[in-house]
């Protein structure tokens, strides 16, 4: 259902959400926005494979991120000790509440950033959110530099991997021993994709002035988004988010900074 | 008709690259201009199309009409409307990430209606036999679908005339089949073509009219054709006792999901010069990287001189093959074309036998001495080719392994390759060459292998193997290619 929705709006949502984070840290808060994001996952049937190895690594670097916030707080009320009492020695490493707040404050905005964003890429295509640009008049010329950089990326990651089989076929092997050894390996990796990517230049500038780029000052769509009614509702929801999170953060609504 | 009198064109005052040319297109016929690499042919292209003098700079003299009217002063956009260049390389021309997006790119910058465009972009990919490619992401399209969509995209923008610059250079046989039935029906439809082709065979069946380029100076074709070799390799007899220097067995790699190569098992002995062969897409340049130890594959082993590949470090790797890809901006790693050259030294240590002249007497072999000092990058596309092979084979290792060696090459180049390759077979190593071209396999090659959809069809001697595809459907096979 989120594919739907104009994709500046989207945008607006991904910069707003993080912003509000950034500027009310509360970890409840985080928590709840990031429920909401999981549930825009679901009710956009996009999946969230838990056992793919990049949620994998994602969940255990914030609590990675957890932990390491909680031991170096050592202010607020002692829980517990990690290491406790041994005769005359310890307890050492104290978990506090504050810690524990801290900590999850940290991964669940953490958490919250990654997958929001995650979220953005699947239910956003590119091409209709550099055109839904020129609405702001911005000039079709920039957001095209969007659309081009997209469209070559997966061309020049294929490239990287011939220029290194191209090294290995040569004996240049990317060695560890020694600094001026590694910075000889870099460049022989990024002249040749250099070089690539500038002879790509003529030719595809050659393509587009070919076919009319540059014409005239407005451009028409093949495919273009609208805004619509649901669009607008979504962008007061989203501004009151803002809004609320800034009242939250100067102290203007005690009775919801209670709870959040 | 699209007319040039007169035009004379040189990028930096000193050497003149067109020569008083006259030409004329018309709508309705098939034009061909052919000519040796490097004759001028792609800066007539740019000519025609009103590039030169707009938007490339350059000393240009003389004029260019559509239609009797004088042109000079209209500027590109409004010349595009009417001439449209398809350019060689179609990966570089694509902008856009979807198929229909890029067909529509054209008519979208001429503020077209959408309801209109959704019309265009349909006659335009039905015109190529590509309209079930509509939705398709461009990274995901095959070469010869790459160009069918680029030739779709300079369609829509309706022009009168259609120029194409060595349309065949990424298309296999099968494509090239498709390619003539594509034009011979623009043409049907009153579009005036010129077709750009150093590969006569390609396009001469459907030219009405063919003319030559060479040296700036525009001519008649005059019907003679040259054929690349003309001594055919006596039948290989294989010494009974030898080792294989190459062997595969069982080989197999996915990307991803996609299965490129399937089991796959060969061996390769010395002496032995063996022509890889198949369709686009059938795994040649993905089996060419696995038997060169460069890919690991994902099943089955692959044996360099006795060691599997996959326990080679680079060094090893490199001290038994010389590769050379198909993009030569992929493998020049040095400054100066020098330092490439002698780039084999300071990676490998085992080196004590080279004479240290060696990787000079090689380079003037090539035809590279005099620019020794320049930077490898400011090479034309034949001469890095030329200093991707004698920069490889310096050292002479066991097996050499060439990705169409001969694309966009002109008879010096073609000439060292052909001598390189038969001097390390006669001495006692070997050659696997991928080609499209049974012309070079039958005069250079005592072996082809014919790859299909990963696996090997078949596997043999040159003139039976050429016979055998003629009756499995490969047809398109086993006509010969010429050059002019």
């Amino acid at each position: 259902m989120l594919h739907r929705l104009n994709p500046s709006l989207k945008l607006a949502g991904l910069i707003i959400i993080t912003t509000g984070i950034l500027i009310y840290p509360s970890w409840r808060f985080s928590g709840l926005l990031l429920l909401l994001t999981i549930l825009g996952f679901k009710i956009s049937n996009v999946p969230l494979d838990v056992s793919k190895r990049r949620i994998r690594f994602l969940v255990a670097f914030s609590a990675l991120l957890f932990a390491f916030q909680v031991l170096m707080t050592a202010n607020g009320t002692i829980l517990f000790f990690i290491i406790p009492k041994y005769d005359s020695m310890g307890p050492f490493l104290p978990v506090t509440d504050f810690g524990v707040e801290k900590g999850f404050g940290m991964s669940l905005r953490f958490l919250l950033v990654v997958f929001s964003s995650m979220l953005f890429v699947s239910v956003t295509d590119p091409t209709l959110l550099a055109h839904s640009f020129t609405r702001f008049r911005i000039p079709y010329r920039y957001s095209f530099a969007l659309v081009i950089a997209l469209r070559f990326l997966p061309l020049f990651d294929m490239e990287n991997k011939t220029v290194r089989m191209a090294q290995r076929s040569r004996g240049i092997s990317i060695s560890v021993r020694g600094m001026s050894r590694i910075l000889r390996t870099i460049r022989y990796t990024f002249f040749p994709l250099l070089i690539s990517a500038l002879s790509r230049v003529d030719a595809l500038s050659l393509s587009m002035d070919g076919r009319g780029f540059g014409y005239s000052k407005t451009r028409t769509y093949f495919r273009k988004s609208s805004w619509t009614a649901l669009d607008s509702a979504a962008l007061v929801l989203l501004l009151a988010l803002l809004l609320t999170s800034i009242l939250l953060t100067l102290g203007f609504l005690p009775q919801i900074s209670a709870i959040i | 008709m699209l007319e040039v009198h007169d035009v004379s064109f040189s990028y930096d005052n000193e050497k003149l690259i067109l020569d008083s040319v006259n030409l004329q297109v018309r709508r309705g016929e098939i034009a061909m201009i052919t000519g040796p690499t490097g004759s001028g042919k792609s800066t007539l292209a740019l000519v025609l199309a009103g590039f030169i003098p707009r938007v490339i700079e350059g000393a240009f003299t003389g004029s260019f009409l559509i239609d009797g009217k004088n042109v000079e002063k209209d500027l590109i956009s409004e010349i595009a409307r009417k001439v449209a260049l398809v350019q060689q390389d179609p990966e570089s021309q694509i902008s856009t990430l979807l198929v229909c997006d890029e067909v529509a790119f054209g008519p979208e910058n001429y503020s077209v209606a959408p309801s209109d465009i959704e019309k265009r972009v349909e006659v335009a990919l039905n015109a190529v036999g590509s309209s079930h490619l509509a939705n398709r992401p461009t990274y995901a399209l095959s070469g010869g679908e790459k160009q069918r969509v680029t030739i779709a995209s300079m369609l829509a923008g309706k022009p009168d005339f259609l120029l194409l610059d060595e349309p065949s250079a990424s298309l296999d046989p099968k494509g090239i089949q498709q390619l003539q039935k594509v034009l011979l029906g623009f043409k049907n439809n009153g579009y005036g073509i010129l077709c750009i082709e150093h590969r006569l065979a390609t396009i001469l069946s459907i030219a009405d009219r063919v003319l030559r380029l060479s040296k700036g100076r525009i001519s008649k074709w005059s019907g003679k054709t040259s054929s690349i070799m003309t001594t055919p390799v006596e039948h290989f007899r294989r010494p009974d006792s030898a080792e294989p220097l190459l062997v595969a067995k069982g080989v197999s790699y996915c990307y991803g999901t996609i299965s490129a190569v399937r089991d796959v098992a060969l061996s390769v002995y010395p002496g032995e010069i063996v022509a890889l062969m198949g369709d686009n897409g059938s795994g040649k340049s993905t089996l060419i990287n696995l038997l060169a130890g460069l890919l690991h594959s994902t099943d089955g082993t692959t044996y360099l001189d006795g060691v599997p590949s996959i326990e080679m470090t680079a060094q090893e790797v490199a001290a038994r093959v010389a590769v050379v890809f198909q993009n030569p901006n992929h493998q020049i790693f040095e400054r100066t074309v020098q330092r490439e050259q002698h780039l084999v030294f300071d990676v490998l240590d085992s080196l004590g036998k080279i004479p240290s002249e060696r990787p000079d007497e090689v380079l003037l072999a090539a035809g590279l001495a005099e620019l020794k000092e320049r930077n490898p990058f400011s090479l034309s596309h034949g001469q890095k080719r030329r200093l991707n092979v004698s920069s490889v084979t310096v050292h002479e290792p066991l097996v050499y392994l060439f990705d169409e060696p001969f694309i966009g090459q002109d008879e010096v180049g073609r000439n060292f390759i052909t001598q390189t390759i038969r001097k390390r077979s006669e001495s006692g190593g070997a050659a696997i060459l991928v080609t499209h071209d049974s012309a070079v396999a039958t005069n250079l090659c005592s072996r082809i292998i014919f790859m299909e959809r990963g696996s090997v069809l078949l596997d043999g001697p040159p003139k039976i193997v050429l016979n055998r595809l003629g009756e499995m459907g490969y047809g398109e096979y086993s006509v010969l290619g010429v050059m002019s």
